[in-house]
């Protein structure tokens, strides 16, 4: 069977992306039409009377049929417009761009920790399955898996920011204006996320290398006389490659997510702050916006983890 | 009325005692310098840089060092004092004229004449943008009756204004600026004549000022600028003063304090505002609608007990809507409602309430209101009324009790201030206020009171009008007054010249930075 070429995967998964983010940007906006609260009430200020909060709704068109505004909103992004904060007037797009770095930096290096402490962990773990070594680390997987990030971050900034003052305890820094200042400021909550990360890293790897070394082919390479670690190193891996393609793709999409909250911890200006002053505000455009972007990160995430593996193991495009 | 700390006062004594203490910084009293940045950690990314088209009285902190007014007020009682207006007089009831500064310019030069404080007012009550129509209803032309006068013809006697005047409808904005701005609003590029100028605002994550030069205040501001990171996460910005991220945090809850004091670096303050907790009640549906069971509410809790438990007594007890260091507080309407739990049960059997019906009661559900709301639901108990809290994020749960839904029978909220009472109370306590929920009416003689309040300029003469406001509204029990929560503000101690002030804004006239 001929293989596709990787320029039509593309093609096509970009043609399915389509209706996610249709369906997500409107079901995410039907929710925050849905949940009791007005902008309208915001904008209008603390001494608001009845009068001036309709008003303002045809000021803002917040009077408009729910699907009029979904469809504007819509048709603002088509030509590449992410529109405006409603209640501050700042570009969407400008706020996002400012804001996106800032999580990455957490993510990318919140992902290199946990892969650096993690696959060691599964490594070793699956080596002599069930020995003192492989409880351990066990022990410390379910540990990372238990242990609440933001309360991780806490007692992280107590020790390292408060009383030890290696790190900032808040805030971001520009990574192009200073990298190893943006570093530091992320260095704690990157550490924060990839607790959780690094357990699940160590436990997946753990199993799916478990199985590769029970089956048939690795007692040949037993019996053919190779030695453990080059079974492990150049055959083990390799197979499990797949694997931890797919563990890495869904962290990155879980590390998205997780950054909401340490995020508040640390005072981050990044996308997960964004999204929280947009919904507490019901300043929907913002929250449109961050949605919007953050579904294309994970559509793109996602196609990168397929081609990746698809060049990894050529059966799966079979 | 600023209070030190107990560890202050420690540091005072110790420093009094040992005379060769080094540097004690409450202790010696350096003269003020310039220089430095002022780094201030901000709950919340203001809702416009606009006076007249923000909404939230967060806004104000920034506002400040950017928009003179053109009345201010007394930090200790909020009596109002000359502004960019240097003086102020009701040529008659109707006549209210106003003498402007001579030789103030806005940030980008524009003198700040007549001609511009017309052009601001005029603005403020007459642009559909405008979120402050309402606080000039009264005025009805602005006439510029000299270079520096302008003379404002009022519809009715309005002796509010001056305090009016130093709120967001007196911000001076640079007509030149409002002109060339889009839609006629200056949300991200606010021009005033305040002591700092602006110089960025990133949403949600910083805003930058610096030092207007051309100031009008001698030797003001003292820093080079301000730097507020806006932090939402109190807890998270109380950190950022005490790693020396930040220089001040302000709006502190009292929990923080006993917190943040362990840092040796850190000092902090308090002082009274007129920010009140309070329970807003709907009286135009049961159980509200009746008056006993309103006064019941009232006679069931237990102020000085609430403060302590939920406040870490950094408050005052709140019988009315203003505090004991108003102008225009009354001792007597104080005494209306001590606690008396036996009397709360009589006035309900009295009503008709039988004792357990639930009542349903709006409110928040971070930490600090779901602590109030467990401390009042035992006092309440105690005089045999139920009631359950149902929480809803503030926006939404204002909504739903204010707008058009008419939720619960109550709101655990809060009042901020309004720097002339009579705001408070007209707010509130007229028939189609927003703040009144239910949009009944009230006694006519309330209105006419409140009306009164605003005929004469003499303080005396408005004290003895608010005397009655006070005691009509609260012989109606219209509000459930909590306690006025104190400014808590914390510091680095290299910052000086910090006064809380009794309004519950932060302004920052006379800070300056040691070192």
């Amino acid at each position: 069977m001929a293989r596709r070429s990787p320029v039509k995967v593309i093609g096509s998964r970009l043609v399915q992306a389509l209706p996610v983010i249709l369906l997500a940007t409107f079901m995410v906006f039907a929710l925050l039409k849905l949940v009791p609260g007005d902008i309208a009430v915001t904008l209008a200020g603390d001494n608001a009377t009845d009068a001036r909060i309709t008003e303002i709704r045809a000021i803002y068109g917040l009077d408009r049929p729910f699907l009029v505004q979904y469809g504007a909103w819509l048709g603002h992004v088509a030509q590449g417009d992410l529109s405006q904060s409603l209640l501050t007037g700042e570009k969407v797009a400008v706020s996002i761009g400012r804001a996106f770095p800032n999580t990455l930096l957490i993510v990318v290096i919140a992902l290199v920790l946990a892969l650096v402490t993690g696959i060691p962990m599964g490594v070793m773990a699956a080596i002599k399955p069930n020995g003192w070594v492989d409880k351990l680390i066990s022990m410390i997987a379910s540990l990372g898996v238990a242990v609440p990030g933001f309360w991780l971050a806490m007692i992280l900034v107590a020790e390292f920011s408060l009383k030890l003052n290696w790190l900032p305890a808040t805030g971001a820094k520009s990574f192009s204006a200073s990298p190893i200042d943006a570093i530091r400021h992320a260095l704690l909550p990157a550490i924060a996320i990839a607790a959780y990360g690094m357990a699940e890293v160590a436990r997946q790897l753990r199993g799916a290398l478990l199985e590769v070394l029970s089956s048939q082919y690795v007692r040949t390479l037993h019996a053919k006389g190779l030695s453990m670690s080059r079974i492990l190193w150049q055959h083990g891996l390799k197979n499990v490659g797949v694997n931890l393609l797919t563990i890495i793709s869904l962290l990155v999409n879980r590390m998205l997510a997780a950054t909401v909250v340490i995020e508040a911890v640390f005072a981050i200006p990044g996308l997960g702050s964004l999204i929280v002053r947009g919904a507490i505000q019901r300043d929907f455009p913002i929250v449109q916006g961050v949605v919007f972007t953050m579904v294309v990160v994970v559509i793109a995430v996602n196609l990168i983890t397929d081609l990746l593996c698809a060049a990894v193991d050529p059966r799966i495009e079979q | 009325m600023t209070m030190t700390t107990r560890r202050e006062a420690m540091a005072l004594i110790s420093g009094a005692l040992a005379s060769t203490t080094l540097g004690g910084s409450a202790f010696a009293q350096a003269a003020p310098k310039k220089g430095g940045t002022l780094r201030i950690s901000a709950p919340a990314n203001p809702s416009s840089l606009d006076p007249a088209t923000g909404g939230a009285g967060s806004d104000h902190a920034f506002l400040f060092t950017m928009y003179d007014t053109l009345v201010e007020w007394d930090f200790e009682t909020l009596k109002p004092k000359p502004g960019l207006a240097e003086s102020w007089k009701f040529t008659d009831p109707n006549t209210l004229v106003l003498n402007i500064r001579a030789g103030v310019t806005f940030h980008d030069g524009t003198p700040l004449d007549a001609e511009a404080v017309k052009f601001n007012l005029d603005r403020n009550r007459g642009d559909a943008k405008s979120n402050i129509k309402a606080d000039l209803l009264s005025v009805a032309s602005v006439e510029v009756t000299g270079p520096q006068q302008v003379t404002l013809k009022l519809k009715t006697p309005d002796t509010a204004l001056p305090g009016i005047l130093s709120d967001r409808a007196g911000m001076m904005v640079s007509p030149t600026a409002l002109k060339a701005a889009e839609g006629g609003v200056v949300t991200r590029k606010p021009v005033g004549a305040g002591a700092y100028a602006f110089v960025s605002w990133a949403d949600g994550e910083k805003i930058v000022v610096k030092r207007n030069e051309k100031y009008w205040k001698p030797d003001r501001p003292w820093p080079d600028g301000i730097e507020f990171s806006i932090i939402p996460e109190l807890t998270t910005g109380a950190r950022s003063v005490t790693a020396g991220q930040n220089d001040l945090i302000y709006q502190l809850p009292p929990r923080q304090k006993a917190i943040i004091e362990r840092a040796s670096s850190v000092k902090v303050v308090h002082g009274p505002t007129l920010y009140v907790l309070q329970i807003f009640l709907n009286w135009a549906k049961p159980p509200f609608d009746n008056v006993k069971v309103r006064q019941a509410l009232n006679f069931a809790i237990d102020r000085e007990s609430f403060v302590k438990a939920a406040l870490a007594g950094l408050a005052e007890p709140a019988y009315m809507n203003l505090p004991k260091a108003h102008w225009a507080y009354d001792a007597e309407v104080a005494k209306l409602y001590p606690y008396d739990p036996d009397k709360a049960r009589k006035l309900l059997a009295e009503a008709g309430f039988k004792e357990g019906t639930p009542i349903e009661v709006g409110g928040y559900p971070d930490q600090d209101s779901v602590q109030r709301q467990e401390i009042l639901i035992e006092q309440l108990r105690k005089a045999g009324m139920n009631v359950r809290f149902v929480n809803a994020p503030i926006a939404e749960a204002s909504a739903a009790f204010f707008g058009p839904e008419k939720k619960g029978a109550g709101l655990l909220s809060a009042w901020t201030g309004r720097p002339d009472p009579s705001l408070t109370y007209s707010l509130m306590f007229t028939k189609d206020a927003y703040y009144n929920g239910g949009r009944a009416p009230v006694p006519p003689e309330l209105e006419a009171a409140i009306k009164e309040s605003r005929a004469s300029e003499d303080i005396d003469v408005r004290r003895k009008a608010f005397s009655i406001v006070q005691r009509l509204v609260m012989e109606n029990a219209f509000v459930v007054p909590l306690a006025f929560q104190f400014e808590l503000v914390a510091m680095n101690k290299k910052v000086q010249g910090y006064r809380p002030n009794l309004l519950g804004k932060p302004k920052y006239d006379d800070v300056w930075l040691e070192g």
